[in-house]
């Protein structure tokens, strides 16, 4: 068995005829790991389907014999995010491999995940997403002014229906090319253990930018406010950063870094770099045919199916 | 299931243990193949019409994990795997670091997959030189090597118990079978035939490497490459109609989701699977080898949901890479101290001499931009310096092969992952630690290196040492609780005299590139003892005397009648190229032996 994150497995889904009628969603497959407890009858049902209609888990065998684990795969549209549980024998319970949990409106927890290019909040705050915002744009240039005009012109050169699939959040969006939904996305599963530190550090930084500037959002500071907090971070040295809570704001930096520069490039399938938007930006300067390795109908190419 | 019996079965499925599997199903022999990953298909091979490989620059250095093994002076630090190496925590290898002190570290992995590290690698398949087989005999009685006032080298220098002329014909099989193109002209390896097929157009890039190489003299070829260019006999793999779509960045540390890069699973093994008398188990870890006096009977392993089974066997063939192959000899030794481990031990020579490549290169800054994102994994090489002539002028004890890079840092993520950053363990941390690289700082950046950056590298012998080698380490266990490798090594002086001037030939090249070209620097290995380059060579050696070697000449154990070891290990030197095709081909000749005694 892998990384628990990985389950449920999201995958490329083809439906053995056209990429354009497989591109909009994924195969998902769930797995029961029943070695221990001798299961029988297993099944999940979720959002994804009828409630009332689970579906059973199939026996994966080794020569032949019931392996002791359970799986089955369904189709699901991208961008979506669905709860679940697993029925075991009778029982209905949570996913025990999954990591992932959603607290429904009655308090109770389901299995959750979601599936390639989601752009629905997750993880943060709609504060917290746009003080990261503010974080990440310093990072990376999109927000250059010449270079904000050339994001939108990509925005805007999408027709209606490829803007609703990929911008949905483009007010936000246009200005940093989906890298704070690909955080939001990496800590809600790959990097789950780096969500506290984005908890505590952006509530830090939002307290820290709020006694530097009585009276003023952070939100609406001027770059240099976030030019000179970016500046102190490097060094290690932010006054008035309460270490007890987070000891190191350059170990911070550094993390958003990876994460800035992660999700500007990605493929879009992870939640960044929204509407290759990056990717564009890259092709625009410099000699970058990025289609071409890239599946259709994302990329040109017709061999590699995704 | 515990009485199933096989008259063959092969631990790995990488370039050690496919090849012979084909020779021997090939003559009708029964053969189980065990190996420890998955079996992952391409496109065409796939129910679903989908692979499992992507291109997706995750795939290749995917989500951060944080390493939790006790004692080890690097916990609680970052790294970073491709999607089919395996999970440190689960299964480290430990190297002993220049402090003293122990480290996991990701170098010296290759692939836990069905094709073993032919599935991620970049495909460079170049043949060693006939005196890589002899540095014994081309070192004897010198007095002029640099840096050896011990007389190490031609103390532990060998011959192979094989000679270049012996091992050709299996060259020339193995480059028909796995599938390569290239050019032959100017290489310092005769050959008797030539099963290249053509290569594609250089990437703009390399223009300059080729100018470099010109004004220096430096004959050079087109890179051989495991990637087919045309359809291919052997295997029955076809090209897309557009030829140049096969140029693709997505190629070094990325399986092939279209099956055109020839590793061990296309191009040997799946064109067997329908054959009643081949069976490949995946996803099944051997945890050890059980012995009756001088014969191996029965493989020991897990099977994927972690059970436990047994397989009786009449010949067993240890090709799982050659730390972890050292590794199983040795877990098997531990397990039956007085029966299979006196006699795996006899020679003491059991885990030493492990051997990687000494290794280097160097970089610089062109004066145009090309798209990087559109090629193979390297365009030109030369055996300037593979040549005895030039070996004996500089003072060396061997040479080794030249070819520039092309696909390094040639997509977005990996130019920033990869920023000064010397190997697997340190990746990302050039770029994040360089925080000025922010803002249009980052633009500077991007106008400076995307698609402009060049390197040269070399490959080259390391001198063996005894005391490099690998054990069993005496605490760190793995996720099935048995102990993990232990690797510890150190460079020869005469290594670093050796890596000094072949970077320094490479940063020749470049400098001497043409106009514009800004040379960025040179470097080697010798200053850090856990990079391995991927590849593990070593540690089994063959010979021809059972006190100085751990396997006879058609790679058996000594003490063993049925007890074969055909990755890496077997290698007394490491060549002056990369490894892989030289163990295809040494593959394809045990299995010719064997062919003879089944």
């Amino acid at each position: 068995m892998c990384e628990a994150w990985r389950y449920p497995i999201v995958d490329s889904y083809y439906d053995g005829a056209s990429a354009e009628g497989s591109y909009p969603f994924n195969a998902v497959t769930f797995v029961y790991d029943g070695r221990t407890g001798q299961a029988q009858d297993v099944a999940v049902t979720g959002t994804f389907a009828e409630l009332h209609e689970p579906t059973p888990l199939e026996p994966v065998r080794f020569l032949g014999e019931p392996s002791g684990i359970h799986a089955v795969t369904v189709r699901v549209p991208k961008g979506q995010v669905h709860t679940y549980k697993l029925r075991v024998d009778g029982v209905w319970q949570l996913d025990p491999l999954n990591p992932q949990t959603q607290e429904l409106d009655n308090g109770r927890p389901w299995s959750r995940f979601f599936t390639e290019g989601c752009q629905i909040p997750l993880t943060f705050t709609r504060r917290e997403r746009e003080l990261l915002g503010r974080l990440v744009s310093h990072l990376l240039p999109f927000r250059l002014p010449e270079n904000s005009r050339f994001i939108r012109g990509v925005y805007e050169s999408l027709d209606r229906q490829a803007r609703a699939n990929q911008f949905p959040l483009a007010y936000k969006l246009d200005e940093e090319v989906g890298i704070v939904n690909y955080i939001d996305k990496v800590v809600a599963r790959a990097e789950r253990h780096h969500l506290d530190a984005y908890r505590i550090c952006l509530e830090l930084i939002d307290e820290l930018l709020r006694a530097r500037n009585p009276g003023r959002d952070p939100l609406t500071l001027p770059r240099d406010a976030f030019a000179d907090l970016y500046g102190a971070m490097a060094s290690d040295q932010v006054a008035g950063w309460d270490t007890g809570r987070y000891g190191s704001p350059r170990f911070f930096l550094l993390l958003l870094r990876r994460h800035a520069m992660t999700g500007a490039f990605v493929h879009p399938r992870h939640g960044g770099n929204s509407g290759t938007a990056g990717w564009a930006y890259l092709q625009d300067r410099y000699p970058f045919d990025w289609q071409a390795a890239i599946e259709a109908p994302l990329g040109d190419n017709t061999d590699y199916r995704g | 299931m515990a009485d199933e019996r096989r008259a063959v079965v092969i631990v790995g499925s990488g370039a050690g243990g496919a090849p012979l599997a084909q020779t021997l199903v090939r003559a009708g022999h029964e053969v189980l193949m065990l190996e420890k990953g998955p079996l992952l298909r391409t496109q065409q091979q796939s129910p679903d019409g989908l692979s499992d490989f992507k291109r997706d620059e995750l795939f290749a250095t995917g989500a951060e994990k944080r390493l939790t093994v006790p004692g080890m002076a690097n916990i609680g630090e970052s790294y970073f795997s491709s999607h089919v190496e395996p999970d440190l925590n689960d299964e480290p290898h430990v190297y002993r670091d220049v402090d003293g002190r122990d480290r996991a570290t990701i170098e010296g992995y290759t692939a836990q997959v069905v094709g073993g590290g032919t599935q991620l690698y970049g495909g460079v398949s170049l043949r060693f030189t006939p005196d890589d087989l002899r540095l014994r005999s081309f070192n004897a009685g010198r007095t002029d090597l640099r840096d050896d006032p011990g007389g190490d080298v031609e103390r532990e220098a060998r011959d192979w118990p094989v000679s270049y002329t012996e091992l050709e014909p299996f060259y020339t099989e193995a480059e028909r079978i796995v599938g390569l193109n290239g050019t032959r002209e100017n290489q310092e390896k005769p050959a008797s035939q030539d099963h290249y097929q053509p290569p594609l157009e250089p990437n703009p890039i390399s223009r300059f490497v080729a100018q470099g190489m010109d004004a220096l003299g430096m004959k050079r070829y087109r890179t051989p490459l495991a990637v087919i260019t045309r359809d291919h006999e052997a295997s029955g793999r076809t090209v897309p109609a557009d030829r140049e779509s096969i140029k693709t960045a997505f190629v070094n540390r990325y399986g092939d989701p279209l099956g055109l890069k020839s590793n061990t699973w296309v191009s040997i093994l799946a064109p067997m699977t329908s054959q009643p008398n081949f069976e490949l188990r995946a996803n099944c870890v051997v945890t050890h080898l059980e012995s009756d006096g001088d014969r191996v009977t029965k493989v020991h392993y897990r099977d994927p949901a972690g059970g436990r089974r047994v397989v009786e066997a009449g010949t067993v063939v240890v090709a799982c890479s050659a730390i972890e192959s050292v590794r199983l000899l040795q877990l098997s030794g531990a397990a039956d101290a007085g029966g299979f481990g006196e006699r795996i031990h006899r020679s003491g020579l059991l885990g030493r001499y492990f051997l990687t490549h000494c290794f280097g290169g160097a970089s610089a800054v062109l004066p145009d931009r090309a798209d990087k994102s559109k090629t193979l994994d390297s365009d030109w090489a030369t055996d300037h310096c593979a040549r005895a002539d030039w070996v004996r002028e500089q003072g060396l004890w061997a040479g080794g092969a030249i070819y520039n890079n092309t696909s390094d840092a040639a997509l977005p993520i990996s130019l920033a992952r990869t920023w000064q950053a010397r190997d697997m363990d340190n990746i990302w941390k050039g770029y994040l630690g360089d925080t000025s690289i922010v803002g249009p700082g980052f633009e500077d950046y991007l106008d400076e290196n995307f698609g402009r950056r060049v390197s040269v590298s070399f490959m080259a012998n390391q001198v063996a040492q005894p005391d490099n080698r690998i054990e069993l380490h005496p605490t760190v266990r793995d996720k099935w609780g048995r102990p993990v490798a232990y690797v510890v090594k150190d460079w020869h002086p005469h290594d670093r005299a050796l890596m000094d001037i072949l970077a320094d030939r490479c940063g020749e090249i470049l400098r001497r590139a043409g106009e514009g070209v800004r040379f960025d620097g040179q470097g080697h290995v010798g200053n850090e003892v856990s990079r391995i380059a991927n590849h593990v060579l070593g540690g089994a050696r063959f010979g021809s005397d059972p006190a100085d070697s751990v396997l006879d000449r058609d790679c058996r154990a000594w003490e063993f009648q049925n007890l074969y070891v055909t990755d890496g290990a077997f290698m007394p030197t490491s060549g002056g190229a990369n490894p892989t095709l030289t163990i295809q081909a040494n593959s394809l000749r045990v299995g010719q032996a064997l062919l003879g005694r089944l």
